[in-house]
C-alpha cells in the first residue's frame, strides 16, 4: 500500500537544528506539530519509493552503501565545475531509472540549496572574502577597487554543485533503501552489533515518542483560546520536553524487562548476510568505472 | 549547526572519523559499566529523546521560534558519556534516513554537537553546581550556562573547521575548494549567531527542562545524580582541608628547591645591571638611579644566595635556602605567637570585665 498524494506533498528536507528552516512566523505549537507530521510523512515517502521495483531498489544495500560512499569521496575530491555538473545529471539519471519523481528529486536539492548554500556562498563572490582578478567591477572602496572575482564565482559554483551532487547521492540511499535494510547493511559492514541494536531501536522508538510529542502539543492547541505570552510558551515548552525524558525513561526501563524477559543477556544475534550477485557486481563495476572517469576529466583539465 | 557534505575537505572529514572513534569507544565502555545491560534500551530511547529535543521549537522575542541542541541538556540528564552516544546516533539517524547533515562530514558534527558540547557543557554544569543539592536553582541555572557554554564552543569549532578550509584546500591561483570563508569571517559569523539567539534558546529549554524536573518528577533526575542530598538543608558540610596539608604542599616545595641549581639561565627581571642586554630593550645605559641602588644590598649575609668566597655553590644555596626557610618560618610564627597573645589578653579582659 502507498501513502495517498495528499499526504505526502512536497516539503524540503531541512536541517533540524534550524540553522537554515525558513523562518516564518507562526505559533510555536503548529510548528512543533508540522514538524512532527514532517518527520513521518518523509519517513513513508521513503517506504514507498524503497519498496518499489527499480534500478537501484534492487541493488544489494551493503553495495549500494559502499557505492554511493564512493561516489560522494569522489565528488569531494573533483575540483571542476564542469565535471561535478556531469555527476549532478548522473544522479539524476539514476533517480529516473529507481522510477522516483523528478520533481520531487530535484526540488529537496535545489530548494535546500538557495536557502543555505546560496546565501552562505554569495558573500564570498566578492573581492572581500575571496581575492583575486575581479571580472565584475563594482567601482571602488576606499581608493581599491572591489567588484565579483573570478576565483569566488569559481569557488561558489563549486560549492553549489559539490553540495547538489553530496545531497542528491544521500537522498538515492535514503529513497531506495528501506531502514531496515539499511540497517542490515551496516551490521554486514563490521559496526558493532550493539551500536547498531541501540541504532535500530532508537529509529524504532523515534516514532513511538514522536507521537507522545504531537499528543502533548495537540492537547495544548486544543486547551488553548487566546495566543498565550512567550514566557508561558516557554515554559510549556521545557515542561513538555522534561515530560517527554520522564516518559521516554519509563519507557526504557519497560522495554529494558521486557527483553529481559525474553532472555536478552546482552548479546545481540542478527539475521545472516544476503548474497551478492551479479547484479550488485555489474553495479559496482560500473561505479568504479563512473569515479574513474570522472577523476580523469578531473586530471585532465588540470589542477 | 549541522555540516553538510561538500563544505569540507576529504581529508578533514577522514581527520574527524579517525578522531570520533576513540571518543565511541570509551564512551562505551564507560556507559557499559554504569547500567550494564540495561544501557541498550537507555541509550537507544536516549538518542530517540535527543532527536526529537532538536524538533522542538521555542518562542523567541523576534515572533518567530527556534529549536535547541539538547546536547547538554542529555549530558546531565544520562550523564557526559551517555549523551555522546545519543546525540551520535540521533546525528546518525539524521544523516542516513532522512538525509539531513553530511554522511562524509558525519565525524566532524558527531566532534562538535555529541563530543565537544556535552564534554564542556557538563564540565561547566559541574563546575558551578558543586555542593547544591538536587532541588537548588542554582543547579538548573548552571545546566543552563553550560547549554550556552557548551553550545558556542561548539559553534566556536565548527567555525574553525570551516574557516581553515581556504587556507589549505585551494588552486593555485587562490579558488577556494571547499568552504571559501577564512578564520577571521566564519568566527564572529558563527559565534554571533550563537551567542545571541541560539545559547539563548539553548538556556531556555535546558535550565526549563531542569527546573520542570525538579519541580515535577525528582527520580528523573536521580539516574545521573544517585546520591546528591535532596534539599539544602540536607547538605553535608564540606570538610574543611586541615592545616596539616598546608604543610605538606609546603613541604614538597622545599624538597624541589634544588631544582633552582639546574635549572639553565636567570629568573627575569634579577639580572645585574652589568649582565643585562640594554640593546635588546633599546636602551644605552642603565638609568642612574638604578645603577646607585643596584649595590645597595651588597653587605646581605648570604650575597647572591652563597658565602662571600663562593668556595662551594651548591652548599652555599642550600645552606641560604635552608636558613631562609627557618627564618621566615620563625618570622610566621613569632606573628602567629604575638596574635594569639593579643587574643588571649582581650578575652581575660573581657572575661574580667
Amino acid at each position: 500500500m502507498t501513502a495517498p498524494a495528499w499526504l505526502l506533498q512536497n516539503e524540503i528536507g531541512l536541517c533540524p537544528c534550524g540553522c537554515i528552516g525558513k523562518r516564518s512566523k507562526g505559533s510555536y505549537i503548529d510548528k512543533t506539530i508540522a514538524g512532527g507530521a514532517g518527520l513521518i510523512r518523509q519517513a513513508m515517502f521513503a517506504e514507498d519509493t524503497a519498496s518499489q521495483r527499480a534500478l537501484l531498489q534492487q541493488v544489494d544495500p551493503r553495495v549500494k552503501v559502499v557505492t554511493l560512499i564512493g561516489l560522494l569521496i569522489t565528488a569531494a575530491l573533483v575540483r571542476h565545475v564542469p565535471v561535478l555538473a556531469a555527476m549532478y545529471l548522473g544522479t539524476l539519471a539514476l533517480a529516473v531509472a529507481s522510477r522516483l519523481s523528478l520533481t520531487f528529486f530535484v526540488k529537496r536539492v535545489w530548494l535546500f540549496i538557495p536557502i543555505f548554500t546560496g546565501i552562505v556562498v554569495l558573500p564570498a563572490t566578492f573581492s572581500f572574502i575571496t581575492h583575486g582578478h575581479i571580472v565584475v567591477s563594482l567601482g571602488t572602496w576606499f581608493g581599491s577597487r572591489v567588484g565579483l572575482t573570478s576565483q569566488g564565482l569559481r569557488s561558489a559554483a563549486l560549492m553549489v554543485t559539490r553540495v547538489a551532487v553530496s545531497i542528491s547521492l544521500v537522498v538515492l540511499l535514503t529513497l531506495t533503501t528501506p531502514w531496515n535494510r539499511l540497517l542490515a547493511a551496516l551490521r554486514t559492514m563490521r559496526a558493532p552489533r550493539l551500536f547498531l541494536l541501540v541504532l535500530a531501536m532508537a529509529y524504532r522508538y523515534l516514532f513511538h515518542l514522536l507521537g507522545t510529542v504531537t499528543d502533548m502539543f495537540t492537547a495544548r492547541k486544543a486547551r488553548q483560546v487566546n495566543r498565550s505570552t512567550m514566557t508561558e510558551g516557554r515554559r510549556f515548552v521545557a515542561a513538555s520536553a522534561g515530560a517527554l525524558f520522564a516518559k521516554s525513561h519509563a519507557l526504557a526501563e519497560e522495554v529494558h524487562m521486557a527483553m529481559i524477559a525474553r532472555g536478552f543477556t546482552g548479546n545481540v544475534r542478527t539475521l545472516g548476510p544476503s548474497r551478492i550477485v551479479a547484479r550488485d557486481w555489474a553495479w559496482t563495476i560500473a561505479c568504479v568505472g563512473a569515479a574513474i572517469v570522472f577523476l580523469g576529466a578531473d586530471r585532465a583539465l588540470g589542477r | 549547526m549541522h555540516i553538510p557534505d561538500g563544505y569540507l575537505s576529504p581529508a578533514t572529514c577522514g581527520a574527524f572519523y579517525v578522531a570520533a572513534v576513540p571518543v565511541w569507544a570509551t564512551a562505551g565502555r564507560r556507559v557499559k559499566k554504569v547500567v550494564r545491560n540495561r544501557y541498550v534500551p537507555l541509550l537507544a530511547i536516549g538518542a530517540a529523546y535527543a532527536f526529537l529535543v532538536m524538533m522542538f521549537n521555542v518562542p523567541i522575542p523576534d515572533g518567530t521560534t527556534a529549536h535547541a541542541v539538547g546536547g547538554v541538556l542529555i549530558a546531565v540528564l544520562l550523564g557526559p558519556w551517555a549523551a555522546v552516544i545519543a546525540v551520535s546516533i540521533a546525528l546518525l539517524i539524521q544523516a542516513l534516513f532522512f538525509g539531513d547533515g553530511g554522511v562524509l562530514s558525519y565525524g566532524a558534527n558527531v566532534f562538535n554537537m555529541a563530543f565537544v558540547m556535552p564534554m564542556v557543557g557538563y564540565g561547566v554544569y559541574r563546575l558551578l553546581s558543586r555542593r547544591t543539592s538536587l532541588t537548588s536553582r542554582r543547579r538548573a541555572v548552571a545546566a543552563g550556562v553550560g547549554g550556552y557554554v557548551g553550545l558556542n564552543v561548539a559553534a566556536l569549532c565548527a567555525a574553525v573547521e570551516f574557516g581553515l578550509q581556504p587556507r589549505f584546500f585551494h588552486t593555485a591561483d587562490g579558488t577556494p575548494l571547499y568552504a571559501p570563508f577564512h578564520l577571521s569571517q566564519t568566527i564572529p559569523a558563527m559565534l554571533g549567531a550563537h551567542l545571541l539567539v541560539a545559547g539563548v534558546i539553548e538556556v531556555v529549554l535546558t535550565t526549563g527542562v531542569v527546573a520542570y524536573l525538579q519541580r515535577a518528577n525528582l527520580p528523573v533526575l536521580r539516574i545521573n545524580h544517585a546520591d546528591l542530598p535532596e534539599t539544602d538543608a540536607d547538605l553535608v558540610a564540606p570538610r574543611k582541608l586541615g592545616w596539616r596539608w598546608g604543610l605538606v604542599g609546603l613541604a614538597t616545595m622545599v624538597a624541589l628547591t634544588p631544582l633552582g641549581l639546574i635549572a639553565p639561565g636567570g629568573a627575569f627581571g634579577e639580572d645585574a645591571p652589568a649582565d643585562l642586554d640594554l640593546h635588546k630593550y633599546h636602551l644605552d645605559a642603565v638609568p642612574s638611579g638604578l645603577r646607585h641602588y643596584a649595590g645597595f644590598w651588597h653587605n646581605a649575609l648570604f650575597d647572591g644566595y652563597d658565602f662571600r668566597n663562593d668556595g662551594h655553590p651548591s652548599v652555599g644555596y642550600l645552606l641560604s635556602a635552608l636558613i631562609g626557610i627557618a627564618v621566615i618560618s620563625g618570622l610566621i610564627f613569632a606573628g602567629y605567637a604575638i596574635a594569639q597573645l593579643m587574643v588571649n589578653i582581650r578575652r581575660r579582659s573581657t572575661t574580667a570585665a
